[in-house]
């Protein structure tokens, strides 16, 4: 397993100079490392020797210059691996929802829903990855050889032993791995669904009191909950022999070190301060790679996290709506507002729509009538350029695609509203219009709520009902302030009354006698009734 | 800390003969630290002095049976330490378990609104840190500093001052600068960390509107602005956060310098030898790095004392009013008669104020029909007769759901309601359930496949009668389809669609048999040109000697239903009625 992306690397600038300030860090921090085990050494054996304090002075003050640098460095990694987090991440999520925008609907690989998780929860495993495993990935690289330099130009023997037990403790954890890899995995399914034990029963808790079996799941919950235990101890049991090979690798070659010194230093063929100061730092040259073994599983989640986003934002930006072909330029230049010619649209690999032709002229308010899964969404996905198509979709001549948008105003089967007020709804994408186009354009969709009336995320505080009457106001009022041609509404009048029903044909039938082209998809007549003329869909375009 | 909180993190520390062991192996753990270092010192500077061999070999063998010590130790203490977590978890999640039932559903935030369920359930398993991450690690931590400033003084009382004075300051530095100022950084970081989730999630949702609109690139104008607000409020935090690593990476080579500026009189008296000397200036290190433990675990402090607080809000000690109450001495219903008539007089009904329910959003209040707070009910008149098929009507906001949770008993009334002749009130809430089931708006679909969904309204039935019920819903072909009774429905039912989780629903109840049906807006997530389909095959599900009360705010074919009723939106609580 790679311990970083490459991608990130030549994608993120700040993943750069994350790596680059680590490395200077790494560096600091391994110099300071070893003028804290010189100085001390230098003390203990003056000392020893007979020196004054008096005369000790200077190698007490590096000491203690020593330590602070150190803590310096400790404090500047927080404040490197946070920020770089935090900065990575925002990198990633721009480009990410600019990528998105060449395909709003979302694709195979990549669901809206899918990006939505990707981009909130998915994206916070860097912070971990970021803010702990890398530093220390960083330090194992940087300075753990500069520790062992330094030991062996102070002995080699020592030296020697810390340079074969480190490559050890890779081999070692890779053959645990390796030996358990899949009893854990297996294990870790297992506890995914254990663990998931008390959630459903608190959250069935209603419905377990409708049958009259909520008391008896105390005794379930024990028993899902000792389940629970016993597989993660037979997971942790494994898992914590990787901690204890780590462990045991760096405390029992700094026996073997100290019993080597001890030994030669007996037999006089070795000095005290040397010995000493190899012994210091020792337990530091194993600190490192011990704590990237601690933030092991850290590392897989954040590796994860990036890859899916980094796979994502390539997919994203791989795609492009193909703009609709047979658009052939000589023939329809001059055909004014909407034109279909043996439109075939192509959903998740399975046709949708097929053999469609009609035409909407500026002016005209035409209902597409058709039942459940006729394809009429699919149909206003195409006329939007969001959707993959074969045929030709023309407005005022110009093929479908982010072109003709400006031109388009639609309102779909949900009514999607934002976090704001009524009137920054309305008011999408045309927040200076004149306040009287957004009055209209309350009456038209039949809103009968003050404007200023704020709503919660996703327009939470509306019924169904009110909220399709704002994204319907929402549509006409964009129709209005950017003066566009064409008007789209997906079964507007679905949660209506019949008598609001009637009134909004009516004022339907007015925005197309003022030029503008209408198209209004519905599976109820009274729509239809108003409508100048009815497509029905189920007979000209069922595959 | 409220006391409640205190009361919840009391119950979440294991019984003394679980936690004992892990302390203990964590006390070898920490003291076989200190003494790898104190013996390999020692050896290395006595064997400088070229003493016979023989004199080192207690050194020797001291050295490796540290160093094995320490991982060996380590590693138990792990396993000890998550075991005892572990089976704490049962005892917390019980606990907490039969505190909820006397107030569930209704006098529950987590029941009542979808995100917050995740978050209790995490807060609840957030306990289990309590022994493995904050007693242990202090306890161990302690105990062993304190042993070894001890052996310290032992040797040289003014070292171990100076070495012990050292840590505490480092100690109490890390701390505060963790406790304080991070402590106070993070309060600032949860709101714009939610908020900047909040504005990603419905940037991506509404994407095709955004683009349709124009309004896609100020959208992300704006997440990038909250990004760069967080960035600055993380940084803040980073730097606070930083200073108790840095207090602590320092706090050991300031402690073997005082140890050792301590020391250096005794050895240049001749009061103490160098082996010792070594010992007394090296040791600091080692205590140095088993306190670093103390300022983590105060870390963990704060994040379970938040749960803490959380679960003590939402699992309130006294009943909130609302709530129905089990009556001393239950009246027996009488049975035997098929479904009883209801008649409700003067009914009104309101939610319990939940905390938790609406601390979510600011403060801002989205208007009276938010789906959190549902509507009260005004004073309603009612009679349902055995057999009938009731619909109701009404606007959001007119308290349908209300009058369904007041039927099943889930919310207190006032009026009278009687079942058959008695008053609800005198009832066991668990009889008249018994009676009166309900088929939710977003029925509760358990992880599990179609078998156990169905098999828990009644625990008898066999795969004949499963199948039968099925096909009564509709639903026997797509069971078929997806290769019988044992394919699963996902979790929260996300394998299956609103209208086919609304069948599973409805033969649950017809399983359980009760005699009056309350059908709470079983199209709501279900598309409009399928949603009287549905119905028909509802109702029709139902059969003729069951009363079914419809609560719709779309209506229903008329053929469907006996008699409509409207509710209107309380405090004006005329209703209107009108036969079919």
């Amino acid at each position: 397993m790679k311990p970083l992306d490459p991608r990130l690397v030549s994608r993120s600038r700040a993943a750069r100079g994350f790596l680059l300030s680590g490395a200077a860090l790494a560096l600091l921090q391994a110099g300071a490392m070893i003028a804290f085990a010189w100085s001390l050494t230098a003390l203990v054996t003056g000392f020893i020797g007979g020196a004054s304090t008096a005369a000790s002075g200077g190698a007490l003050a590096i000491l203690l210059a020593a330590a602070s640098v150190r803590a310096l460095a400790g404090w500047l990694w927080e404040w490197v691996g946070s920020a770089g987090a935090m900065r990575v991440k925002s990198e990633l999520r721009d480009d990410l929802l600019a990528a998105l925008e060449r395909q709003p609907r979302g694709n195979r690989g990549l669901t809206t829903a899918r990006a939505a998780t990707l981009l909130g929860p998915g994206l916070d495993a860097l912070d971990e990855y970021f803010g702990r495993y890398l530093p220390q990935l960083v330090l194992t690289v940087v300075a753990t050889p500069v520790l062992v330099i330094s030991v062996w130009m102070a002995d080699w023997v020592s030296g020697l032993i810390l340079v074969i037990v480190l490559p050890l403790i890779p081999l070692f954890m890779a053959l645990i791995g390796m030996a358990t890899g899949a009893v854990q995995r297996r294990q870790w399914q297992r506890l995914e669904s254990l663990s998931k034990g008390f959630l459903e029963v608190v959250g069935g808790l209603s419905t377990l009191m409708v049958f009259g079996r909520a008391e008896r799941q105390v005794g379930r919950i024990r028993d899902v909950t000792e389940a629970y235990r016993a597989s993660t101890m037979k997971v942790l049991r494994v898992t914590f022999l990787s901690g204890f090979t780590l462990e045991l690798a760096g405390s029992l070659s700094v026996a073997l070190v100290a019993v080597s010194i001890g030994l030669r230093l007996v037999a006089g063929d070795f000095t005290l301060a040397p010995g000493l100061f190899v012994l210091v730092l020792a337990p530091e040259v194993f600190l490192p790679i011990r704590n990237v073994g601690a933030a092991f599983h850290a590392s897989t989640a954040g590796l994860e996290a990036s890859r899916d986003a980094l796979d994502a934002l390539d997919q994203a930006e791989g795609a492009e709506v193909p703009p609709s072909r047979g658009a052939d330029p000589a023939g329809i230049t001059d055909a004014a507002g909407l034109r279909i010619r043996d439109l075939r649209v192509i959903r998740d690999g399975a046709v949708v729509l097929e053999g469609l032709s009609f035409d909407v002229a500026p002016g005209e308010f035409v209902v597409v009538t058709g039942d459940s899964g006729s394809g009429k969404s699919s149909l206003l996905s195409a006329i939007l350029g969001f959707a993959d198509l074969e045929g030709e979709v023309t407005i005022d001549g110009v093929p479908v695609g982010a072109a003709t948008r400006s031109n388009t105003s639609w309102a779909g089967q949900a009514p999607q509203l934002l976090a704001g007020t009524i009137a920054e709804n309305v008011r999408l994408g045309q927040p200076d219009a004149a306040a009287s186009l957004l009055e209209h354009a309350l009456r038209v969709g039949g809103v009968d709520l003050p404007g200023h009336r704020r709503l919660g995320p996703s327009g939470a505080g509306l019924s169904g009902g009110q909220a399709q009457r704002v994204a319907t106001a929402r549509a006409v009022h964009r129709l209005l302030a950017a003066d566009a041609r064409l008007l789209l509404l997906d079964e507007p009048s679905s949660a209506l009354d019949a008598d609001r029903e009637l009134e909004l044909g009516r004022r339907l039938r007015e925005l197309a006698r003022e030029g503008r082209a209408v198209l209004v998809t519905t599976h109820r007549p009274g729509l239809a009734e108003a409508a100048d003329r009815t497509v029905p869909l189920s007979e000209v375009a069922r595959v | 800390m409220s006391d409640r909180a205190s009361a919840v993190l009391r119950h979440a520390v294991p019984p003394l003969r679980r936690l004992l062991p892990q302390v203990l192996l964590g006390l070898a753990a920490g003291l076989s630290t200190v003494a790898l270092l104190a013996a390999s010192a020692w050896l290395i500077v006595r064997a400088a002095e070229q003493p016979p061999v023989l004199y080192l070999s207690l050194g020797v063998v001291g050295v490796r049976a540290f160093a094995l010590g320490r991982a060996v130790f380590r590693y138990l203490e792990r396993l000890a330490g998550h075991d005892a977590a572990f089976q704490q978890l049962a005892a917390i999640r019980t606990g907490v378990f039969e505190r909820l039932l006397p107030i569930a559903p209704d006098g529950l935030a987590a029941t009542r609104r979808g995100d917050l369920l995740t978050r209790f359930v995490g807060d609840v398993d957030e306990l289990q840190s309590v022994s493995l991450r904050i007693v242990q690690p202090v306890v161990s931590a302690v105990v062993v500093v304190v042993v070894a400033i001890a052996g310290l003084a032992w040797l040289a009382p003014a070292s171990a001052l100076a070495a012990a004075g050292c840590l505490v300051a480092g100690v109490i530095v890390a701390i505060v600068a963790q406790q304080v100022i991070a402590a106070r950084a993070d309060r600032r970081l949860a709101p714009l960390r939610g908020e900047l989730q909040a504005a990603v999630v419905e940037h991506v949702q509404a994407l095709d509107v955004l683009v349709a609109f124009d309004a896609a690139a100020p959208g992300r104008a704006r997440i990038r602005r909250l990004g760069e607000r967080l960035e600055q409020a993380i940084r803040r935090r980073a730097s606070a956060a930083g200073i108790t690593a840095a207090a602590m990476s320092a706090v050991g080579g300031f402690a073997a310098a005082a140890s050792m500026w301590a020391a250096e009189p005794l050895l240049a008296g001749g009061r103490i030898d160098a082996p010792t000397f070594a010992v007394l200036c090296l040791v600091p290190l080692a205590i140095a790095e088993v306190s670093a433990a103390l300022p983590s675990a105060m870390g963990f402090i704060r994040v379970v004392r938040t749960s803490a607080e959380r679960i003590a809000d939402a699992v309130p000690d006294a009943i909130p009013g609302g709530v129905p109450l089990p009556p001393r001495a239950p009246v027996e219903l009488p049975t035997g008669l098929g479904a009883p008539a209801l008649r409700l007089r003067g009914v009104s009904a309101r939610w319990p104020h939940v905390a938790g329910a609406d601390d979510s959003h600011g403060g801002e209040s989205w208007g009276e029909d938010s789906s959190i707070a549902p509507a009260d009910l005004g004073a309603l008149d009612l009679d349902i007769e055995p057999g009938e098929r009731l619909l109701v009507e009404g606007p959001s906001g007119s308290g349908k759901t209300t009058l369904a949770h007041v039927l099943v008993r889930f919310l207190e009334y006032e009026g009278s309601y009687r079942l058959g002749g008695a008053e609800v009130r005198d009832l066991d809430p668990i009889e008249v359930r018994r009676i009166v089931g309900l088929v939710e708006q977003r029925p509760w679909l358990f992880d599990e496949d179609i078998r156990q969904n169905l098999l828990f309204a009644r625990d008898t039935a066999s795969d004949e009668e499963l199948l039968a019920v099925l096909a009564r819903v509709g639903l026997k072909g797509w069971v078929v389809e997806r290769g019988g009774l044992g394919a699963p429905v996902g979790e929260r039912g996300a394998l299956v669609s609103g209208g086919q989780a609304q069948r599973i629903a409805l033969a649950r109840a017809m399983l359980a048999d009760f005699p009056v049906l309350v059908l709470d807006e079983p199209t709501a997530s279900v598309d409009p040109d399928r949603a009287d389909a549905l119905l028909r095959d509802l109702l029709t599900a139902a059969g003729p000697d069951r009363s079914v009360v419809l609560i719709s705010h779309t209506g229903a074919p008329r053929e469907l239903i006996d008699r409509a009723i409207s509710v209107e939106p309380s405090p004006s609580s005329p209703v209107l009625q009108y036969d079919a």
